[in-house]
């Protein structure tokens, strides 16, 4: 039973990264009807990010009291979402805007190029091999009742809740997620009155990849290593997550990628961890046979 | 003929047309799957499997090469048809993805049998793919892709892709065309993979996967999915340039994804299509394209692809 217990915990705290890049394919998806293949890149972008910040400010290793490590931390997640989020608005004007509204696999394809030519922008920068990405975060373990939650578990974790409620906000409370909406529901309806629909979806880009590179850093800091290719698996991994959740409801991704999580840990713990990587797959196998729409909502194409 | 072929040619450039030419092999197989408007996302996989197939029949039971090659193909038409039916009653992008979960499903598989080596991949295949095998057996499929496009089924399967239900209307029966091209495409995938298994000698699961199938559908977008040379240019094209594109080992595939991406804004619906070329200089044309007005996102799927 404390296995299990710890288990769970151990999967919302990784899931929650999860959910944190599927709400960004999710948005862009409902938006734009496009399919972002450089969101994973943007993503790896966050965690070398986080690379480059903590080494050149030379932290020294889990030395910090926590408040500075507290306000290093925020300052590398600052730096790594405004960088993600100017590569966004750059990526949609400069290959998504012009691709878009022609046929599904052209933006696809487009987007694919961008991703082949970051990974290896990665690799010739950083070297093919993970690089090591110091953990800010003093290293320490919070008990209760026989399961343990490290502090940057928690620190993802947090950062993962932090922006699925500021994502929350900003779509369903403010004028510009009003917009966003109603691009989503009827982008020629949303024009004619009065919605800037190019700049409703170059915004929704950005604001994707802001997400994408705050779950980089959380989890360059979480697994403490950053590498070229980090973000295929795991980027399909959260594809599968919005397409199993659709995208309908935000909450919805966010429940999915939590439970892929939680079913990733306990594969790992009860069954084997070669399995582990499986289970995203026949997720979905599973869901689109029972609900091709996805569980929680349609995509239509 | 490979001999002589050796003296004209340097053993690097004998390697990368056979690349090439298997690579457009299986991309002509998406090619014919996808013609009738289904979208596969799994060629590799099927590929993969008659790759297995011949491998193991003529590894393991001393089949002649072409029969070996021959069940191969006959195991990606039955899966494909499978597969097929199976889809046949979703819309484009969840068949697709269906298709994707369906290709990691056969890596996950083959990476739990122990017969067919597990996760080492299938080793001790006999070399029996050269270049004479493969540019025979690419120039008959492009002309089966020729016919094809000119016979009642080619007809027909267009007809089913640009608006179902009017070809259902003309009296065709779409959902036996959509079947039977794709599982067409799938056998001619598994042909590919059979002669890819016979020349790269060993068959990993991991070959299967989703990134590979993706290389295919990169191939066939690119190079124009509404005409048989598109997918042959495609796939001989994007094989080719990060070989021409040695010269800069490390900036090779960066070069390679900005040359991919400029293209394909600049010509939206592939390199080859029945639109002429523009006159302006391709810079131009981008430039130009990033001033485009976007169609409505509601209004897709009319002009190309349709539900």
């Amino acid at each position: 039973m404390e296995q299990f217990v710890q288990q769970l915990v151990n999967g919302i705290m990784a899931g929650s990264t999860y959910a944190v890049v599927a709400l960004g394919f999710g948005l862009v998806f409902s938006v734009m009807r496009v399919v972002n293949l450089a969101h994973p890149e943007i993503f790896m972008i966050g965690a070398y990010v986080a690379f480059v910040v903590i080494t050149g400010l030379h932290v020294p290793d889990a030395g910090l009291d926590v408040l500075a490590a507290l306000a290093v931390f925020l300052g590398v997640l600052l730096v790594a979402m405004l960088t993600t989020g100017a590569a966004g608005l750059v990526l949609e004007r400069l290959v998504i805007r012009p691709t878009r509204g022609t046929y599904i696999l052209t933006p696809f394809i487009a987007t694919a190029g961008v991703s082949i030519a970051l990974q290896n922008s990665a690799q010739r920068l950083f070297g093919p091999d993970p690089v090591r990405v110091p953990s800010v975060i003093p290293a320490y373990t919070f008990t209760l009742g026989g399961v343990r939650v490290s502090s940057m578990q928690l620190a993802t974790f947090l950062t993962a809740v932090a922006i699925m409620l500021a994502l929350r906000y900003y779509v369903h409370s403010t004028r510009w997620g009003r917009a966003t909406r109603a691009v989503a529901e009827k982008p020629d309806v949303a024009a004619a009155c009065g919605v800037n629909v190019n700049l409703v979806s170059q915004l929704t880009v950005g604001i994707a990849s802001i997400m994408a590179g705050a779950a980089g850093v959380a989890l360059g800091l979480l697994y403490t290593s950053a590498a070229p290719f980090m973000g295929l698996l795991y980027g399909l991994k959260s594809f599968i997550c919005m397409l199993v959740a659709g995208n309908r409801h935000i909450e919805a991704i966010m429940a999915v990628g939590l439970l892929l999580g939680v079913v990733e840990a306990m594969v790992t713990g009860y069954i084997s961890s070669n399995l582990r990587d499986a289970v995203a797959f026949a997720l979905l196998l599973a869901v689109l046979f029972f609900r091709p729409q996805g569980l929680f909502g349609s995509y239509e194409v | 003929m490979s001999s002589s072929l050796s003296a004209l040619l340097p053993a690097f450039w004998v390697v990368t047309l056979i690349t090439a030419g298997l690579n457009t092999i299986i991309t002509m197989g998406l090619y014919f799957s996808n013609s009738a408007g289904a979208l596969s996302a799994c060629h590799a996989a099927l590929a993969g499997v008659g790759g297995y197939v011949a491998a193991v029949l003529t590894t393991n039971f001393d089949w002649p090469f072409p029969v070996a090659l021959l069940a191969g193909a006959v195991m990606g038409f039955a899966i494909g048809m499978l597969l097929a039916l199976v889809t046949l009653r979703m819309n484009e992008l969840v068949a697709g993805l269906t298709t994707l979960a369906f290709g990691e499903t056969m890596v996950i598989i083959a990476f739990n049998l122990d017969y067919i080596g597990g996760a080492n991949g299938f080793m001790g295949i006999p070399l029996q793919t050269t270049f004479a095998a493969v540019y025979p057996l690419l120039v008959l499929v492009v002309f089966a892709a020729w016919r094809f496009d000119r016979s009642r089924l080619g007809y027909a399967a267009r007809a089913c892709r640009d608006n179902p239900r009017a070809a259902a209307a003309m009296g065709i029966n779409v959902p036996w065309v959509k079947t039977l091209v794709f599982a067409l495409g799938s056998g001619i995938a598994g042909l590919g993979g059979g002669l890819r298994a016979h020349y790269v000698l060993v068959q990993n699961p991991d070959d299967m996967g989703f990134f590979f199938s993706l290389n295919y559908l990169i191939f066939w977008v690119f190079g124009g999915s509404y005409t048989f040379w598109g997918p042959v240019f495609g796939a001989m094209f994007l094989t080719i340039l990060p070989e021409l594109l040695r010269f800069s080992l490390y900036d090779r595939f960066i070069i390679y994804g900005v040359i991919l991406t400029a293209i394909v804004i600049v010509r939206l619906q592939g390199v080859i299509t029945r639109v002429p070329l523009g006159r302006r200089p391709f810079f131009v044309a981008w430039v130009s394209r990033l001033w485009r007005r976007p169609v409505p996102a509601a209004s897709l799927g009319g002009s190309q692809g349709g539900r």
